[in-house]
């Protein structure tokens, strides 16, 4: 796979830009969110130092969107091919969880895999991690070695852009009049980047280390009251939910328009209270911090059992979001204190 | 683009039958072929209203109609009892994983059911008595609040008990003037003796507090939970294990259920709930 390297950014987007539409990062107060870039000039370039505070599900699996068309069925819109710049090893580890289950072979969900397929994804390294990022601490790292078309890291005198796929890697050859020799010492001041990144990452949730497998701390913990103490705050705005880039609950209603019926998709959350109720008014979870377990287990147990991975990345977008100060690396570090007292436990009694 | 799994099959509700005071079974044909097995469930879609999970109570063997029973008791169903003859409607499916009927040949069956329990109840009782002669024996317990409550009444009262390896029993919790029968809830009706345990299998369907007293009876008699076979009835509404609302623990009922061992879910909270 090639490797190039350019001093400004510019050109490279511009060229991206004349292709298919394209998303790059832009500072919103504190945080980074998406918008469309206008090759012009419009579009200041920034590079990111972490993920943006919009999940990049938004790309592939909108907050709502037309499921179902009665009784003539419609034909869905023909996906133009689109790119986004700036995204993060967490987002691409969220993506790789949204494809377990939207390209699932039996049902695969026909819109995520339409924008799934026409999606061109550019990542890019992750400098001064944020005070809620903690993907250290669930196996990720700041910056991707797999699932990108284009992963682009800064150096001093400018970007390497590396190609990760069949597609990438063509358009760097196709482009190749963009980009000059690699200079000496780049490579290694990227390494260098990277490890300082990492270990910074890895200062900053010092206290926050797990003593086992997360599944393993997290299913140990079931019948902790550490749902119940750390639901007691919890506002049920759902903001955790939204914000999350792995959570991926959506429900269906229909509509009535002037001359069809409609089904709709819509985010949900299992937050909610009547999330699970059904209609002859039985709940499973009336209980916040029973809902609070599940989307934890869920997280970091069911999901594995299913799909062989974590439900999390260690973003800390819900950190971020919270409005009940409900703190995911909160509950990890009580359920981790927990598991290891237990542990110790069994260890007398083996003695 | 594959198939739209959400997209709904265009059918028609051809005929309405009222079975108690709040239950009616809907004969509904599907513009083509639609095939499932006793147990699975389809979504009903009431065009511009909503849709919900029922579980078929016909036989599988017809593939051009089927029957669905519906007690009111939300929107949807309320909504759906006001419907006429001809009311066009949409099905998603069939999903899930239905009983595992083939695991039940030669062996008894125990079938414990309630109130509108009876239909994803009566789908596999024609489905066995079809092929009586591979089990052993069929034995039903069902019960209703009142006779009036019974669903299937005609079939019920008559023609089932007739059916050579059939063996059933009904209750009542209160009667009315022609009730002969047993006075009680239905775990009043179950005896260790009903069926040899040891070479059994229980299937139990009906309101949450019904199915909660049932299996902890069965579990008295000595039934091992791998035998008691649950209709998990859950809010689901994607039908194919992604939007997440029945998940039981693990599980999506959609998907790994609606039917599940007991020892499957034994260890999850509030499963009844």
């Amino acid at each position: 796979m090639e490797v190039v390297f350019t001093r400004e950014l510019k050109p490279f987007l511009d060229a991206i830009a004349q292709q298919m539409e394209l998303y790059v990062p832009k500072k919103s107060n504190a945080h980074y969110v998406f918008t469309r870039y206008e090759p012009s000039g419009q579009t200041q370039v920034e590079f990111s130092n972490i993920r943006a505070c919009t999940p990049v599900k938004e790309f592939l699996f909108p907050l709502r969107e037309l499921a179902a068309v009665f009784p003539e069925p419609f034909e869905p819109e023909q996906i133009k091919p689109f790119a986004v710049f700036g995204l993060k090893q967490c987002d691409l580890r969220s993506i790789e969880i949204l494809d377990k289950v939207f390209l699932e072979e039996e049902f695969e969900d026909p819109f995520y895999a339409g924008r799934r397929q026409k999606m061109f994804i550019i990542s890019s390294d992750c400098f001064e991690p944020g005070k809620s990022c903690f993907c250290n601490v669930l196996g990720g790292q700041p910056f991707a070695r797999t699932g990108f078309d284009l992963n682009v890291s800064q150096v001093k005198d400018g970007f390497i852009i590396e190609a990760g796929s069949q597609k990438g890697n063509d358009f760097l050859q196709k482009h190749s009049a963009l980009f000059m020799a690699m200079p000496v010492g780049a490579l290694v001041e990227r390494d260098k980047n990277r490890a300082e990144t990492q270990k910074q990452l890895e200062q900053n949730n010092a206290e926050l280390k797990l003593d086992a497998p997360v599944q393993e701390v997290v299913s140990s913990g079931y019948d902790s009251d550490v749902f119940d103490e750390e639901a007691k705050t919890c506002v049920e705005c759902q903001a955790c939910t939204r914000v999350c880039p792995t959570c991926h609950c959506f429900y269906l209603y229909d509509t009535r328009q002037k001359d069809y019926f409609s089904k709709m998709k819509m985010w949900d959350s299992c937050m909610r209270l009547a999330y699970a109720k059904v209609a002859g008014g039985a709940n499973p979870r009336k209980i916040l911090g029973d809902r609070l377990r599940h989307r934890l287990m869920h997280k970091f147990s069911y999901f594995l059992d299913r799909y062989g991975i974590d439900m999390c990345v260690g973003c800390g977008r819900c950190v971020d979001a919270e409005s009940g100060g409900v703190d995911i690396r909160a509950v990890l570090k009580k359920l981790n204190e927990e598991f290891k007292s237990k542990d110790k436990q069994k260890a007398e009694v083996k003695k | 683009m594959t198939g739209n799994l959400y997209q709904p099959i265009n059918s028609e509700i051809v005929d309405i039958i009222d079975e108690s005071p709040t239950i009616k079974s809907f004969v509904v044909v599907p513009e083509k072929e639609f095939k499932f097995e006793t147990g699975q469930f389809v979504e009903l879609t009431l065009p511009g209203q909503g849709e919900a999970p029922f579980t078929p109570s016909s036989s599988p063997k017809d593939t051009r109609k089927m029957e669905i029973t519906i007690m009111k008791v939300g929107r949807v169903t309320g909504l759906l009892h006001e419907c006429k003859k001809g009311q066009k409607i949409g099905i998603r499916g069939p999903y899930g994983n239905g009983y595992p009927i083939d695991d039940f040949a030669g062996k008894e069956v125990y079938i414990v059911g309630g109130g509108v329990g009876l239909a994803p109840i009566r789908s596999l009782f024609l489905t066995l008595v079809d092929r009586i002669k591979d089990f052993k024996s069929v034995t039903c317990r069902f019960g209703a609040r009142t006779p009036d409550d019974f669903i299937y009444k005609k079939a019920l009262f008559g023609p089932w008990q007739q059916i050579g390896g059939v063996n059933i029993k009904l209750t009542v919790d209160k009667a009315n003037g022609q009730w002969s029968g047993n006075v009680g809830v239905v775990t009043t009706i179950l005896d260790r003796s009903d069926v040899d345990i040891a070479n059994a299998v229980a299937v139990v369907c009906g309101p949450p507090i019904m199915m909660k007293f049932v299996t902890l009876k069965l579990l008295e008699f000595g039934f091992p939970p791998k035998n008691i076979y649950l209709s998990m009835e859950k809010n689901m509404s994607c039908g194919v294990g992604k939007c997440g609302h029945c998940m039981i623990g693990k599980y999506y009922v959609c998907k790994d259920g609606p039917v599940f061992t007991y020892e499957q879910i034994k260890n999850y909270p509030n499963i009844w709930d």
